[in-house]
């Protein structure tokens, strides 16, 4: 029982950075239908941030925090200029702009395998190497951190979509861009936003795990597979879903490396594994999108 | 009778050519061949029914693994080796390719991207029947039927491989099989209504470009006498796409020249910018979106539209 407990808060973290990254891929799908699958090299964006300015430049960990997010806001919001605006006004099929960004993930990917050297590069924990006992569930201080941390961005982005009428123009656009754009809403600033968001948030999903699996130029495929199982699980319609299938993916994987007697390699084949059985059975994802 | 006799033709100028090269461009002549194949299965899979897979790469692996794993490992005669390295790669098709073509949008492109990163899991965990993260190597084709292929012979089985490659997909593109594949990339909400079973047409491409590419990873293994798992990587599914975009999305031609250049590519932008030729082939890929959206084969349409006005 204690065995699972611990592995219980594990996962969570990690289910947590899943949640981040499927969030990632729901705050541009939602308004566009865009699947930016350069979401993974976005996280490891901030992943390398954090090495530059916390391990390199020893900046405060808040102070790099806040840097790395606003500057992954504006890796987002120059992509969308960049690969998806102009294909947009022209009015290209949907593919164009996804497979623009599929070549904007290879051109993110190679320019840091260039710029660094090719080891898995360390990043500093927020709070230093220790253990936490809440009511006898005990965990690192990272993964109590990265909870934490994750609760409170999926309350901000529930809390814009449901109480500010920003939010509300995001939903309208996601629910009839015609309609929106004549009830007066400006849909490439939606665009623009969504992607910049959408940046920030995989960043910070990247700069969160570094710290556990080290600053990697290979990082970002597996997170961009196992945040968009997450997505698929909980459902594109809402946001607490994106959550719940982190979680769901996450616990699975764990559970599998814990107990189930193959090599620990092989729990990369759990999202696939679930991704399939979701989508036989129920393709919708376990949260429905309200009306 | 006479596209018969150019096809001969064409075999014989393709492979007699390999018979005046030396070892080292008789190797790069073959590799050049096999991509071209994979370019020509995986445009009609992308650029012809508008299917977007990052598995392509993945079976070309499997089908090379699975028949070194046959013959050698399992002491299969050849010809059930071969047989059976293709019901392999048509389970896998089938498994991926059925839940994911049920749905509307690119759940395809998710469940092929994790399983090219789970097969180079599985090659690299697989123990002594994948050979781990060394792969498998020292070993030589068998005699086929008594017949021992060596050389620039080898070379000409290849440029059969590509040419009837060419043939099949050909002769699928110009049937109303192909017309049901483009109608259902242009729109299949309207050939739905037409009749065409969109999903099993989905479904019925997939497994067939995927068995194609196990086939072409067959002929691939007997190439260089060795596979291992970093040969097999994503990056290689990524540049198949990148190849098929870049010349022309959809056209036959278009992949040719699209897997010819960026296969000669790096051959001499490595002096320039080093092992960093990727990058270029990403900013070459956004350009070629942003401003070439047909490929460049469409540059290729209009010199010969401007050369008929005039």
């Amino acid at each position: 029982m204690q065995d699972f407990l611990e592995l219980a808060v594990s996962a969570a973290a990690s289910g947590c950075v899943y949640g981040l990254i499927a969030l990632a891929y729901l705050l541009m799908i939602r308004p566009t239908g865009i699947i930016n699958f350069a979401v993974g090299e976005w996280a490891m964006l901030g992943a390398f941030g954090g090495y530059v300015l916390l391990t390199q430049r020893e900046w405060p960990y808040p102070v790099g925090m806040a840097a790395i997010l606003a500057g992954m806001f504006v890796v987002g919001w120059a992509t969308e200029r960049v690969a998806v605006r102009p294909l947009v006004e022209r009015g290209a099929p949907i593919l164009a702009p996804i497979l623009a960004l599929l070549g904007m993930l290879v051109v993110f990917r190679e320019a840091v395998s260039v710029s660094f050297p090719p080891d898995p590069l360390p990043v500093p924990f927020p709070f230093g190497i220790g253990r936490l006992e809440i009511a006898g569930v005990g965990g690192s201080y990272q993964s109590f951190f990265i909870i934490g941390v994750t609760l409170l961005v999926f309350a901000g982005t529930w809390l814009f979509f449901e109480r500010t009428v920003a939010g509300k123009a995001f939903e309208a656009v996601a629910l009839h861009r015609r309609a929106a754009a004549l009830m007066g809403i400006n849909l490439s600033r939606v665009t623009a936003f969504s992607f910049a968001a959408g940046a920030a948030v995989a960043g910070l999903g990247g700069l969160l795990v570094s710290p556990n699996i080290s600053a990697h130029y290979l990082m970002g495929v597996p997170l961009a597979i196992q945040g968009f199982t997450a997505l698929v699980i909980g459902g594109v319609g809402r946001v607490e879903g994106a959550l719940l299938g982190g979680l769901l993916v996450a616990f699975a994987e764990q559970l599998t490396i814990r107990y189930a007697p193959i090599p620990s390699g092989y729990a990369q084949g759990v999202p696939l594994l679930f991704l399939m059985i979701f989508l036989l059975v129920r393709p919708t994802g376990l949260l429905k999108a309200k009306e | 009778m006479r596209a018969g006799a150019t096809w001969l033709a064409a075999l014989l100028v393709m492979s007699g050519a390999a018979f005046f090269m030396g070892e080292y461009y008789n190797d790069v002549y073959r590799k050049l061949l096999l991509w071209v194949t994979l370019a020509l299965g995986y445009n009609f899979l992308f650029g012809i029914c508008g299917q977007v897979a990052f598995s392509h790469f993945a079976f070309y692996g499997i089908g090379a693994y699975s028949i070194v794993i046959f013959l050698f490992q399992v002491h299969l005669p050849f010809p059930l080796a071969v047989v059976a390295g293709i019901a392999l790669c048509v389970v896998f098709a089938l498994a991926v390719a059925i839940p994911s073509t049920r749905l509307e949008g690119f759940y395809l492109a998710l469940a092929t991207l994790a399983l090219g990163q789970l097969f180079i899991v599985v090659l690299n965990e697989g123990g002594a029947v994948t050979g781990g993260t060394g792969g498998i190597a020292n070993y030589r084709l068998p005699d086929i039927f008594g017949v021992h292929i060596r050389g620039p012979w080898y070379t000409g089985v290849i440029v059969a491989l590509v040419l009837s490659t060419y043939a099949v997909l050909l002769r699928l593109d110009r049937s109303w099989f192909g017309r049901a594949c483009r109608a259902v990339r242009d729109n299949p909400e309207a050939a739905a209504a037409m009749g065409v079973n969109v999903t099993r047409t989905k479904v019925i491409t997939f497994t067939l470009t995927s068995a194609l590419a196990g086939l072409t990873g067959m002929v691939y293994a007997f190439v260089d006498n060795t596979v291992n798992p970093p040969i097999f990587g994503i990056d290689n599914a990524f540049l198949l796409l990148f190849m098929v975009i870049v010349g022309g999305a959809g056209r036959h031609a278009g992949a040719v020249i699209g897997a010819v250049l960026l296969y000669l590519l790096p051959f001499w932008l490595s002096p320039l910018v080093g092992h960093h030729h990727v990058l270029v082939f990403g900013v070459l890929l956004v350009a070629a979106i942003l401003f070439q959206p047909k490929g460049l084969i469409s540059l290729w349409d209009k010199l010969q539209a401007r050369v008929r006005r005039a």
